[in-house]
């Protein structure tokens, strides 16, 4: 069973992540700041990491460029899940370190799509 | 022996050296008063000429031509000729032009318009006496001549210039006395007038002064108020683009649960639960995108839009387009056409904006039209990317299409029901095309339909 990690503050997205990946038959850890999100991608090494951009603290930019300074989580894809419409957020998640962006709202038709591709 | 004017008869009883010490006229003069002007006015007048002279000869040829009576006295020189004419005792006389140039206006003479005969001035000797001297004369004269600055001409000049006396007339004493005066009366009106024109001077600088210092203050005020208007402006747009944030959180969750139940992830719906679900799903979704339109042009407005220059395929763009609004078209039972000619294919331009416009353009024109045909065509005519978006639906009063690009207008369609939307979405269309480059424009007619065309520079065509 595949691993993921979802690093977002809003409890009610948190759920609604965690339920639709749990009902595809993914495992999934879950963290509500930067911090604790660091600490366990680095625990758990998961096989992609669905990354808020907006978190209180540390933000998502700041997560995603930590997280690649660590080498055993080099090669996992980091998929930044930003509000729409935020100017440059695209360019500058990817300049972080994200390997993909998914908006907000997330569509549930085609999130899972979305998500595999980087699976 | 000087002076001597050469005759043919003179010739025979002098010698003459060949090169002319002088050519001079002879000219009459006469009293100021005497009325003496022209040769005809000396008819029965005494005239005094030199005694044995040229002159006397050459004048009476002169005179006699005019067959005039003239009663001839001769002096001995010219002296003594202008003495008798100054006292009255004759009425004019005839010198060289030399002679009477410097010396006429010494006796109250003056000269008349009476000129005759040119005649050579020579030195002359006794017949072939002095050969040598009169040879020498030549050479000298020769040489003089040719010197622009020689004693000869510096004595012509003296002999030539008029010596003119200075006499105050009557008259012109009045006139200075008067002008004096009339001076002396405007030196002093010009004085009050002066001070007078500094008091009002002075006033006006005054005036002037605080002018310049209430325009100063009111460009501070003015500068000051335009700045909070900008930053209220600024402030208004940031919050709007907050706030449209802050709203979309919770519409993030009731779209993604309401997709999810709708999904059936959570369990089996009835029928009438995935009716009403559905309902949520689409307030939820228009709510969105009200919120979106509110943010973009919150964002356009606070110059936060960033314009991206990727490269991509337009007519993919255009098909996802369309894409979205196949429900809609279905369900109205429209037909849906795309025109895209083969040229057109990669651009480089913001696809997601570009996008954005075509879909907002596509939407309304299925809003609006209820019967018939939504075409969308696409085509590269100089260097441009056209794109037209035409219906059959209830086009727009020519009033009402000057007011169609600006922001929170929604134009009455006559219809019972106001269409759903901010009005929003027309003027982020034209702001959004315009930051692209290009240009966007509308042709319509109420009840036949609308062509919304926008024209955007080709940066680079692959």
């Amino acid at each position: 069973m595949k691993k993921i990690l979802i690093i977002e503050d809003n409890e009610q997205n948190l759920y609604l992540l965690t339920f639709i990946l749990e009902k595809n038959g993914y495992s999934v850890s879950q963290a509500r700041d930067g911090f604790s999100g660091i600490e366990q991608a680095k625990d758990k090494i998961p096989d992609l990491i669905l990354l808020d951009i907006q978190l209180p603290g540390l933000d998502g930019y700041a997560v995603a460029r930590e997280l690649r300074k660590d080498q055993s989580l080099h090669a996992v894809p980091i998929v930044a899940v930003t509000s729409y419409a935020m100017t440059g957020d695209r360019e500058r998640t990817l300049e972080a370190g994200c390997t993909g962006y998914i908006e907000k709202p997330i569509d549930p038709l085609t999130f899972m799509e979305r998500i595999e591709k980087y699976l | 022996m000087p002076d001597v004017a050469y005759t043919a008869d003179r010739d025979k009883k002098f010698s003459f050296h060949k090169v002319e010490v002088l050519s001079s006229w002879y000219q009459a003069y006469a009293r100021r008063e005497s009325g003496i002007r022209s040769i005809l006015d000396l008819n029965g007048k005494k005239i005094i000429v030199l005694e044995k002279s040229v002159q006397q000869e050459a004048f009476n040829r002169f005179s006699r031509g005019f067959g005039l009576d003239i009663n001839i006295v001769s002096v001995p020189d010219y002296k003594t000729m202008f003495e008798i004419l100054s006292r009255g005792d004759a009425d004019a006389g005839i010198t060289n032009q030399f002679y009477g140039a410097l010396h006429a206006r010494k006796y109250g003479l003056a000269d008349t318009a009476i000129v005759f005969e040119p005649s050579s001035l020579f030195f002359a000797s006794k017949k072939d006496t002095h050969r040598y001297l009169l040879d020498a004369i030549d050479s000298h004269m020769t040489e003089i001549k040719n010197d622009p600055n020689s004693a000869y001409y510096q004595s012509l000049k003296k002999w030539t210039s008029e010596e003119v006396p200075f006499r105050i007339p009557s008259w012109l004493k009045i006139v200075v006395l008067a002008s004096g005066i009339a001076l002396t009366i405007s030196f002093a009106g010009s004085f009050i007038l002066k001070r007078q024109v500094n008091i009002r001077t002075r006033e006006l600088k005054e005036i002037n002064e605080a002018m310049e210092q209430r325009i100063v203050e009111r460009t501070a005020e003015l500068a000051e108020a335009m700045e909070r208007a900008q930053d209220a402006d600024r402030l208004k747009s940031a919050f709007l683009a907050t706030m449209s944030h802050e709203l979309r959180t919770p519409l993030n969750s009731i779209i993604g649960f309401t997709g999810i139940i709708l999904q059936g992830l959570a369990g089996p719906l009835n029928n009438e639960q995935i009716k009403q679900l559905s309902m949520v799903q689409k307030s939820a979704n228009h709510l969105l995108s009200l919120i979106n339109d509110i943010l973009d042009i919150s964002k356009i407005e606070a110059g936060e839009i960033e314009i991206k220059s990727e490269l991509f395929d337009m007519r993919a763009a255009v098909e996802n387009s369309l894409r979205t609004v196949i429900p809609q078209v279905e369900k109205k039972g429209l037909a849906l056409e795309a025109a895209i000619d083969s040229e057109v294919g990669m651009i480089k331009s913001d696809r997601r904006r570009i996008e954005q416009v075509l879909i907002n353009l596509i939407g309304n024109a299925v809003k609006f039209t209820e019967h018939g045909t939504i075409r969308v065509e696409c085509k590269i005519e100089k260097a441009c990317l056209i794109t037209k978006v035409s219906d059959t639906g209830s086009g727009i009063e020519a009033a009402e299409i000057d007011k169609l690009f600006l922001p929170f207008r929604q134009i009455d369609t006559g219809l019972a029901r106001r269409h759903e939307g901010t009005g929003l979405g027309l003027s982020i269309c034209k702001k959004l095309i315009e930051m692209l480059g290009g240009t966007i424009s509308v042709k319509s007619e109420p009840g036949k339909g609308s062509v919304f065309t926008f024209r955007l520079p080709l940066q680079s065509k692959m």
